[in-house]
């Protein structure tokens, strides 16, 4: 498969900007896509080319690259993801993280496909798109300042009160390394420090307004495909469930989710009563009842993102846009059943600029060493990390955003954290290739393969399968707790979510929970229409495989990742559940062994030690990456 | 034909946007379209006005705008 022109899809240009020198500069897309079509897959082969294996992600070098998908800036649905790529924070292997929003679409609107950032600001700064205006502003009077009060100030400098920004909070500023980028004050990019990196260069937002216009190469076939999909996506069982913002598909008391995916009091157990459960998610009782009304990102024909108010109580005055979901699985992990702290919880990470995973994993490992006398009062600042302690929840997230006393003892994370502090809490400091994680591994056999070697260390969105009714394919037979066809797909998943990011296609549409409707024929289909390109399933599937072969690359050269980095932290694999209907399941190491074997070999890649192979490689057509590889004494 | 809409069932999801820029020019574009929707990232307010550019989108069998709302929020009415 050769691609010699794209003439549709595309706005065209990538931007550099290098924020030591102020230099500013433009070249094509074309040259990249062609190879890589779009989203991350261009980001992540531009960081695998160019970046030196040396250069650490604080160091100016570092490249911090956004990549709107190839579908982006069109009606195709869910088209509207950006992608955040650099150096991960956590361990300098790859970092990638992903959020909705409208910013990928109006920097498309302005021209531009990517924007790849390299250097240091002296000063603090922004980034100023206005088609092919480009600026970098004086950022000192912003910094500081919160990410609604960010878009807020930037807005108002510019005039403009609906200039997309994409900016970092205190969080960010601070280099907590679980910093988010937040796009549209309620989009989160959250996952490898990206936040951190961004605060790193100085650079505390960048604002975008295009009044250009995206193009397609079959306008009329393009449309054709964007109305089968779109039909697809309406077809689906879930269609209208999903536009209650996931209340009903899953997180109601009852519902199987919270049976198989809950994580209490740091990884203690996976189960929690029903009594808690109707506090924190009941329609009546729990966050739902705060939901005023929901919101879509542009080309969505789902709209999941819920706008929440708290008017009763001492939250009386929270409200923001946020995925309610995300503050469920935060408030678990201390044992908070409030649903109002749980909300709180979730919308201040989103104003300080914290991914919420990170923030409540790195603080449940506080509460856990708190509760084991290894952390006192003494240590924390006064705050009683107990369980179920909602004030001491909220008040460590604002620590940890602004370094502050027990703030700063947890900012690097479980890792340095628990390294410090030593006593056995390394043990219950979860996290994947240096990066917290919090995600489950004992029930679900697909979901901790797929976490487990994910590139970007220990996240969901990279190869998790939960069912076949909500993920991955859906001609294939794989169950929650069984083993058999796990591999497979996982394997799917994995290039499923590959295209959705070139395309910049929300996985709500296709791959991941929300509708299961699109697959990989109608992407191929769509990108097809609108790149004036013929490209079939398998080779679309292919191109997706080599595109996560070069994070895979990326991660060996860089961090120097192999087969002893894809396994759970010890807690999941030591420690069966203790209570619930999945009491005493563990993740057992002799058949997630058996998975990993099955999983490389399916990729091509040297069972023992897990790295890629020349001979996989070249199959791919990767030999200049195999080239890199054996460069390093990597290649098998 | 006037289009009529529900603006308490908006998502602001601005679908209808760029179909009514495809009408007009053939291109995905909120600048070429009659349609302008706004969407309060704060408070998730939206706002939503259409111009007089508009033209029912005239040569279609229904304006794109409301065959392409899957919110029911638009209505064609002559």
């Amino acid at each position: 498969m050769k691609i010699d022109r794209i003439s549709g899809g595309l706005a065209g240009k990538i931007l550099r900007v290098d924020l030591s020198s102020k230099k500013v500069s433009a070249e094509d897309t074309e040259k990249y896509a062609k190879r890589f079509i779009g989203g991350r897959a261009i980001d992540s082969f531009i960081l695998l080319n160019e970046m030196n294996p040396k250069t650490k992600w604080s160091d100016p070098e570092n490249m911090l690259i956004f990549g709107a998908g190839c579908l982006v800036g069109t009606p195709s649905p869910g088209a509207c993801r950006m992608s955040v790529d650099t150096k991960n924070a956590f361990n300098n292997g790859k970092g990638s993280a992903n959020c909705g929003g409208d910013f990928a679409a109006e920097l498309k609107y302005a021209g531009f496909d990517h924007i790849v950032i390299t250097g240091k600001a002296e000063t603090p700064v922004y980034l100023c798109i206005r088609d092919s205006e480009v600026e970098i502003r004086d950022a000192s009077s912003i910094w500081g300042k919160t990410t609604y009060e960010t878009e807020e100030a930037i807005q108002k400098e510019l005039v403009d009160n609906s200039i997309e920004v994409a900016s970092i909070g205190p969080a960010g500023e601070n280099l907590v390394r679980g910093a988010s980028v937040v796009i549209d004050c309620s989009k989160i990019a959250g996952g490898s420090g990206v936040g951190c990196v961004m605060g790193s260069k100085k650079l505390k937002a960048i604002a975008v307004r295009g009044h250009g216009a995206i193009r397609v190469a079959q306008p009329e076939r393009f449309m054709n495909a964007v109305n089968e999909a779109m039909k697809k996506i309406q077809a689906s069982p879930y269609f209208k469930l999903s536009r209650k913002a996931l209340v009903e598909v899953a997180y109601q008391p009852d519902s199987k989710v919270w049976d198989t995916q809950t994580l209490i009091r740091n990884g203690q157990d996976e189960y929690w009563p029903m009594e808690k459960r109707e506090r924190l998610t009941g329609k009546k009782t729990g966050v739902p009842k705060y939901i005023k009304g929901v919101t879509a990102c542009i080309s969505c024909p789902i709209g999941c993102m819920p706008y929440c108010e708290i008017n009763e109580g001492k939250y009386r005055g929270t409200k923001g846009i946020g995925y309610w979901i995300n503050s469920a699985l935060y408030s678990q992990k201390f044992d908070v059943d409030n649903a109002a702290a749980s909300l709180k919880f979730h919308l201040l990470a989103n104003q300080l600029g914290l991914d919420g995973d990170f923030t409540s994993v790195v603080s449940s490992w506080a509460f856990e060493c708190y509760e084991k006398g290894l952390l006192t009062k003494e240590d924390t600042d006064g705050l009683e990390l107990e369980w179920g302690n909602e004030d001491a929840m909220l008040k460590l997230e604002e620590k940890l955003a602004y370094r502050d006393g027990i703030g700063d003892f947890l900012a690097d994370g479980v890792v340095a954290a628990s390294r410090k502090l030593g006593k056995g809490s390394e043990y219950f400091a979860l996290h994947m290739k240096g990066q917290d994680t919090f995600e489950f591994f004992r029930i679900l056999k697909g979901w901790a393969l797929g976490v487990a070697t994910s590139p970007v260390g220990g996240r969901h969105l990279r190869g998790a399968v939960y069912t076949p009714e909500l993920t991955g394919p859906k001609n294939l037979d794989f169950s929650l707790t069984g083993y058999e066809n796990q591999v497979e797909a996982v394997f799917w998943q994995l290039r499923a979510k590959e295209i959705e990011d070139l395309t910049g296609t929300c996985v709500n549409m296709g791959s991941f929970f929300g509708v299961h409707a699109l697959e990989p024929p109608d992407y191929a289909e769509l990108i097809s229409s609108a790149m004036g390109i013929e490209l079939t399933e398998e080779e679309l599937m292919l191109i997706a495989r080599r595109a996560y072969n070069l994070e895979k690359a990326f991660n060996t050269i860089h961090a120097g990742f192999d087969r002893k980095d894809d396994y759970p932290p010890r807690r999941f694999m030591e420690e069966p559940i203790k209570s619930g209907p999945y009491a005493g399941y563990i993740c057992e190491k002799d058949k997630f062994d058996r998975m990993l074997d099955e999983f490389y070999e399916i990729n091509g890649w040297d069972k023992k030690t897990g790295l890629q192979t020349g001979k996989g490689l070249l199959e791919l057509d990767l030999e200049y990456v195999a080239k890199k590889l054996e460069k390093v004494g990597k290649l098998k | 034909m006037k289009i009529l809409r529900d603006i308490e069932a908006c998502y602001g999801c601005k679908i209808c946007e760029l179909v009514c820029s495809f009408h007009h020019k053939g291109a995905f574009s909120p600048e070429l379209s009659s349609i302008k929707v706004s969407r309060n990232h704060q408070t998730g307010e939206v706002t939503w006005c259409i111009d007089s550019s508009c033209d029912s989108c005239e040569g279609e069998a229904r304006p794109l705008c409301v065959a392409h709302c899957t919110y029911g929020v638009l209505k064609g009415v002559k």
